[in-house]
């Protein structure tokens, strides 16, 4: 399980940098409308099975200007599927401070997009 | 403290001068109702805030040419009591009374609140309805848009960074029109809408649908128009089942984001009951001003 490649399937994420055998740094660029977050943390790998190809993590990152953060976590998973290989993702995302008081269902919806996004990354990157 | 540089240029070439030096970094500001709040939350953080305060000829309402022509630092209130508004477009006026507070409408501008491009709010859905265009001026020149054209996303807008809105047109009502607002908002008087819907029919003399224009406000990440319903109504004239089916069209037609107004089940549901109130508003209210 590659993390700098996985989490870099994620639009807009920059600078994974390895804090340990299991924890990055990194940092990820939001944009909704007029507003720009920049959202820096930790990626944490919490589990990984090598031979089932599943993993999960955790991040937690924070914007320092506008006094909020996202935590989630994630599970990604290659499973066996007719005609080839199918990619599960899973995420579990929570907003926190400002920027969930100004619009929880957008940055949901932003959540959204940013995870299919995700998943198309990841697969053209793994080839399934 | 956040600083920023201010310009308050005393001209339209000024301004959008102003707007196109400073690129990404650069943001309008009129009444700043909304903008300062963004900026009070440190959500929006602009370079260089250019004030439109002093920018002269940008806040008249008029009548011209068979449309009337609103300016862009028009406030909410001015639109609220012009007299030209309230006699040919009284469901506009009615619109612009229903946002948040006197205070508020005071200083907020009509071209604000469309760049803004917030779909909870009230006056583009009744803007929309009434098929309003949109007067955009850059570096180039000017250029028209629909208002259907001109949001795109949550607060996202088609003007470019070095852009201003700095008008709206919009055509007289035909003979035979008649439109309704209907402001679902089921907490205080101030709030955004829950669900927010403008009918705009205009009937042929035998009593059937020549055109219909349905807007639709906090249901989607836009103002949106119900295009489903807009054409299940042309041709019709206005039966029970018709109104039963626009109602099931609406519910189609939005993607509401769950919030403290309602999960996405109560808005959708919420929507196919006040499209059909609208419709039913408007098409009498049509019926009465027979050519």
């Amino acid at each position: 399980m590659d993390i700098p490649r996985v989490a870099g399937c994620i639009p807009g994420v920059e600078e994974i940098r390895p804090l340990d055998d299991s924890a990055y740094r990194g940092m990820l660029r939001v944009q909704v409308g007029p507003i720009r977050l920049a959202l820096a943390g930790t990626i944490t790998v919490e589990e990984q099975d090598r031979n089932a190809w599943r993993a999960s993590m955790r991040a937690e990152a924070s914007d320092r200007k506008a006094g909020g953060g996202v935590r989630a976590r994630m599970t990604v998973a290659l499973l066996p599927a007719e005609g080839g290989t199918e990619l599960v993702v899973e995420t579990d995302l929570s907003v926190l401070g400002k920027i969930g008081e100004f619009g929880q269902p957008i940055i949901r919806k932003k959540a959204d997009t940013t995870m299919q996004e995700f998943a198309a990354n990841l697969r053209a990157a793994l080839g399934v | 403290m956040i600083a920023f540089d201010y310009r308050s240029p005393e001209s339209l070439a000024e301004a959008l001068a102003a707007l196109d030096e400073a690129g990404d970094e650069g943001k309008a500001i009129a009444g700043g109702t909304a903008l300062v709040i963004l900026m009070m939350q440190r959500l929006v953080r602009p370079g260089r805030l250019v004030s439109l305060r002093r920018v002269p000829g940008l806040d008249r309402i008029e009548p011209a040419d068979g449309e009337v022509r609103i300016g862009a630092l028009a406030t909410h209130r001015d639109v609220e009591t012009s007299p030209v508004i309230r006699e040919r477009f009284p469901v506009l006026a009615e619109t612009f009374r229903h946002v948040a507070t006197l205070r508020i409408r005071n200083i907020a501008t009509v071209g604000g609140s469309l760049a803004h491009a917030d779909p909870n709010q009230d006056p583009p859905v009744t803007l929309m309805a009434l098929g309003a265009r949109v007067r955009i001026a850059g570096p180039g020149g000017e250029r028209r848009l629909p208002l259907d054209e001109f949001f795109v996303e949550y607060y996202q807008t088609a003007l470019r960074q070095n852009e201003l809105v700095v008008g709206l047109e919009l055509p007289f009502p035909a003979p035979g029109s008649g439109s309704a607002f209907i402001k679902f908002l089921p907490r205080t008087a101030d709030d955004y809408a829950t669900v927010a819907v403008t009918a705009n029919l205009t009937l042929n003399p035998d009593g059937a649908c020549r055109e219909a224009r349905i807007a639709l406000g906090s249901v989607g990440p836009t103002t949106l128009r119900a295009r489903e319903v807009e054409a299940l109504l042309t041709g019709e004239r206005l039966t029970e089942p018709l109104l039963t089916a626009a109602g099931e069209a609406a519910r189609r037609a939005v993607d509401p984001i769950a919030d403290q107004r309602g999960s996405a089940e109560y808005k959708r549901e919420m929507t196919g009951v006040f499209v059909r109130r609208a419709i039913r508003s408007a098409w009498a209210r049509a019926r009465g001003a027979g050519a």
